[in-house]
């Protein structure tokens, strides 16, 4: 991203490309943390780890221009970007970038930076393991200064449906039972609830769905272990007999294929955007205080009349 | 990775699944449309309820794994 130097005021940013989780008091623990960590540092160190980048490429870019989106008066230079990841591979993997970077191994759950620390806090979950949120935004909304913007960016309840429901469908057939074998998402419905308790104004989230078209099943599943997104939740089965992956290929293929022989897989990625409160920013208007009602909608296509009209 | 070890074994065996399968598309079919059938019947899909498409589909794989894929 390049930036013109316009302001003096200075603008440090907190990038987490963050994944895995761990347990808390009160919440659920449904996902292994150190597998997650492990699987994340095999996917890094794979010779062609950068052929699994693609889906995180799309998403950052779409997210980077909603930082260019964000209208706010943010500062236009960034003092420093921190990079922050569960996995010290992937870390060392970045690309060179010419804003000042430092990166930080660190727990999503357990940020160690002090309170209101940072302007800009973007976070690409493009991972599937995401129960924890709750706990990730309060820590998130802590360390932002007020007035400061979130901007976030998950993956949601529609994605992977293919996989799921071939993998569904085949396990009921062949064993007559099924496990789960792709991870919980988020609903779009929850994510309104989850950032206003975490205390973030004026929320927008939207959602963006990615198809990425594969040759087969098995490839989809290859690339999602090349992206470091293997199965980590503690229930999960930990073999998949060879006929029901040779019958989920197939009804994978006849259920969603197309014309020309591949198969698709959706990404759904849910958007978010939330401000730390701030005296500045707009507040609901009072009850009562409204001078126009909406029955006056009607006259809008008409001309307003021109009070210095002499 | 110069050692041979079970996991990359079977990674590589892996790794023909896809051409196998390509090579029983017909079979593969079969099944696939006797599954999807389930979903917008009345009944609901029990174990085995596709049994005779997928033992074709599963025999196919078989011999064309065992002719070999150079």
């Amino acid at each position: 991203m390049s930036l013109s130097v316009k302001s003096p005021r200075s603008l440090r940013c907190l990038w987490r490309g963050w994944r895995g989780l761990s347990s808390q008091g009160g919440v659920m623990n449904v996902f292994d943390r150190s597998m997650k960590r492990r699987q994340k540092q095999w996917a890094s160190s794979l010779l062609d780890s950068d052929k699994y980048d693609y889906l995180r490429d799309e998403v950052g870019s779409r997210l980077a221009d909603r930082v260019y989106d964000v209208s706010r008066s943010l500062p236009d230079i960034v003092e420093r970007l921190f990079l922050t990841d569960i996995s010290d591979s992937s870390l060392r993997n970045r690309k060179k970038c010419e804003m000042p970077t430092q990166c930080v191994l660190a727990d999503e759950e357990f940020l160690p930076f002090k309170e209101n620390t940072f302007d800009l806090c973007a976070v690409l979950s493009h991972n599937i393991n995401n129960t924890k949120y709750p706990v990730v935004v309060v820590q998130i909304h802590q360390v932002l200064k007020p007035d400061g913007v979130f901007i976030g960016a998950m993956v949601g309840g529609e994605t992977l449906y293919e996989l799921r429901c071939s993998l569904q469908l085949a396990e009921l057939e062949r064993e007559g039972g099924f496990a789960p074998h792709i991870s919980p998402y988020t609903a779009v419905t929850d994510l309104g609830n989850l950032l206003g308790r975490a205390g973030f104004n004026m929320l927008t989230v939207d959602i963006d769905e990615v198809q990425v078209h594969y040759p087969g099943m098995l490839e989809v599943m290859r690339d999602l272990q090349g992206m470091g997104e293997s199965n980590c939740a503690w229930n999960r089965k930990s073999l998949l007999h060879r006929d029901t992956i040779l019958a989920a290929a197939a009804i994978y293929k006849e259920m969603y294929g197309n014309e020309d022989g591949s198969v698709p897989a959706t990404f759904q990625i849910l958007y978010m955007i939330g401000w730390k409160p701030h005296e500045s920013q707009a507040k609901p208007a009072k009850r009562g205080s409204a001078n126009v009602s909406f029955a006056d909608l009607s006259k809008i296509s008409k001309f307003p009349t021109d009070p210095q009209k002499s | 990775m110069s050692s041979s070890n079970v996991w990359s074994r079977s990674r590589a065996r892996m790794r023909l699944f896809p051409e196998l399968l390509a090579q029983c598309s017909g079979e593969a079919a079969a099944y696939g449309k006797c599954v999807a059938s389930t979903t917008t019947g009345k009944q609901e899909l029990t174990k085995n309820m596709c049994v005779k498409e997928f033992e074709a589909l599963k025999s196919c794989f078989q011999s064309a794994a065992k002719k070999g894929v150079k």
